[in-house]
């Protein structure tokens, strides 16, 4: 049985119906992955054996009728997220041979539905860049151009959902790690509000802006997920009591009326025609289905790169300096305390990760906390103020998720600059706390997926769903084929 | 950004770069603090009154004593001695 465009949804459907057992189902993407993710990439950890486990148990309750929305649904996992006793990598060879000893909240939220983990998927070390090319062990590859990134940081996810060897993946976004890979690979990521799913577990890069989500072959099957993991946590501070029943309440519902906020910002020159597009055409498509489109402005977002990037790299280098090498992480050489520690980290943590730390230092150091940190800080209450302002008069806001498709492997090594400026469309999301949702608009000249965002208010996580599920029952995807 | 700086900032991370690696760095160093430089055009102050605190403390666990994780198990990821973690001497 293929299923490699099976949606979470359908696939509940089918093991509810005796149409494929859980182990069966299993097994199919098991066999995928053997196949054909030599091309791709998109695994460190293939967790087979714990997977057909699993599965076993799954099927049990199935039997039982007392399946959750969960049960027996294959998905991949982003190699930050603590599993215990599974390899936690983060993509670096700093935690290379790590192993959890506890499940992130998530992990158990999702083994409270008895879903089945396919295994660790490859990501840029730490978290840290937009093309899964700095990872220390998978350099993954784009499933419609495996010339191309898938992007990243969240690129084994992507492009593991992508490619068809999972159902769906989790992935965790900090400056538009979920969205910009799901639109790279032709996917739906959501990025949720921040403190609507818990952190903890999750490997920390920057702790004001990092967020677990969803990346799934449609806005339902996000929504499906997010019901799963979402919640307060005891043991993450930042999580928030906020009541939810069901994040796919509106799916279905009319956008009629609904008020959609273009900001001419996102628009410029910076962002390819074709993507600009591709994005505008489906604001047109929008607007026949009854909503009403609305000009604005985020005059703050010519600053929101710098902003992003002070912010997150001080919070990173704030984070990354557990990695001594004592308690767990590579371990380096030195007579010393000090000459041990250095060598470690100088060993265990690659190019990007050790250029991010200089920079968050530099930030924060003494002459010069004031010019950029505190001066970052600013502009993230000025980016707060101008979004509040456009959701006064309008519901979500549509932008491209990034300026460009996916772009060929190696056309940005070497220049951090330009990796960084290719951030703008999505950094502003997290330096305010914003949910938003990648979904598939349009397709280039050569075939490359083109991704629209729409960003909703904080903890409005279903008009979001509501809204890109209406595209999505408009457009027909192409998927890729391997 | 200078070798000056860069050392500087290597013994603030606790980091080590060769001299071809450090020339390398301070090039791309100078490249992106240029452009988090375009920041100072932004003619705004930082207001601390503005910022509510995130976290409501109410919420926070209450102190108390639970069963935590085995030590083995937290031991798992090094190569304890007497279930102590082994570090180079840290005095003479």
């Amino acid at each position: 049985m293929d299923l490699k465009n099976i949606t979470v949804a359908s696939l509940r459907k089918m093991l509810d119906n005796k149409e494929i057992g859980a182990e069966e189902a299993t097994k199919e993407f098991l066999t995928e992955i053997k196949a054909k993710d030599e091309k791709v990439l998109s695994y460190i950890t293939v967790t087979e054996e714990e997977a057909l486990a699993s599965a076993k148990n799954a099927q049990s309750i199935i039997d039982s009728g007392k399946a959750s929305p969960l049960t027996g649904i294959p998905l991949a996992i982003k190699d930050n997220i603590c599993t215990d006793g599974v390899k936690t990598t983060c993509s670096s060879k700093m935690l290379e041979n790590f192993v959890p000893p506890y499940n992130a909240t998530v992990i158990e939220k999702l083994n409270a539905e008895n879903y089945i983990m396919l295994g660790k998927t490859s990501m840029d070390e730490f978290a840290m860049g937009g093309s899964n090319q700095t990872s220390a062990f998978a350099k993954t590859k784009n499933p419609y151009d495996t010339e191309c990134v898938p992007g990243g940081s969240s690129g084994g996810s992507a492009a593991a959902v992508s490619a068809g060897f999972c159902t769906a993946a989790l992935g965790s976004d900090t400056g538009g790690s979920i969205r910009q890979p799901a639109s790279f690979c032709g996917v739906t990521g959501l990025k949720p509000t921040y403190g609507r799913v818990s952190r903890y577990g999750l490997v920390a890069f920057a702790s004001s802006l990092d967020q677990i989500g969803p990346i799934a072959r449609t806005a339902e099957d996000c929504g499906i997920i997010l019901n799963a993991i979402a919640g307060v946590d005891a043991h993450d501070a930042t999580s928030k009591n906020v009541a939810f029943t069901d994040f796919n309440e509106k799916l279905g519902q009319s956008v009629k009326g609904m008020k959609i906020a273009l900001p001419k910002e996102f628009y410029s020159d910076a962002v390819d025609e074709e993507v600009k597009n591709a994005v505008m055409s489906a604001a047109k498509e929008y607007e026949k289905m009854g909503a009403e489109l609305v000009d604005c402005s985020i005059s703050s977002l010519k600053y929101a790169v710098p902003a992003y990037y002070l912010i997150a790299s001080a919070e990173a280098a704030s984070n990354l300096s557990r990695y001594d090498g004592i308690k767990y992480g590579l371990r380096g050489e030195g007579r010393s305390f000090e000459e041990m520690i250095r060598d470690s980290r100088s060993r265990g943590f690659g190019e990007e990760v050790k250029r991010r730390i200089l920079l968050g230092n530099y930030a924060l150091s003494s002459g010069y906390y004031d010019a950029y940190y505190l001066k970052a800080l600013a502009l993230k209450q000025e980016i707060i103020k101008e979004y509040n302002e456009v959701f006064e008069k309008a519901d979500v806001i549509l932008t491209p998720t990034a300026p460009s498709v996916a772009y060929k492997i190696g056309a940005q090594d070497n220049d951090p600059v330009k990796m960084y400026t290719a951030d703008i469309c999505t950094v502003t999301v997290n330096i305010a706390s914003l949910p938003a949702i990648n979904t598939t608009c349009g397709y280039d000249k050569n075939g490359m997926p083109i991704g629209m965002s729409i960003v909703g208010k904080r903890f409005d996580e279903a008009t979001l769903i509501q809204t890109a599920d209406a595209f999505e029952k408009t457009f027909s995807p192409v998927r890729c084929t391997l | 950004m200078d070798i000056k700086t860069l050392d500087h900032l290597c013994n603030l991370s606790k980091l080590n770069y060769s001299e071809e690696e450090q020339k390398k760095t301070i090039a791309q160093m100078s490249d992106i603090i240029e452009l988090m430089d375009t920041i100072k055009d932004f003619d705004i102050s930082y207001d601390d009154t503005k910022d509510k605190n995130e976290i409501a403390y109410d919420d926070l666990r209450k102190d108390e004593a639970k069963p935590s994780f085995d030590t083995e198990k937290l031991q798992q990821n090094t190569q304890p001695r007497d279930n102590c973690y082994v570090v180079p001497k840290m005095m003479e």
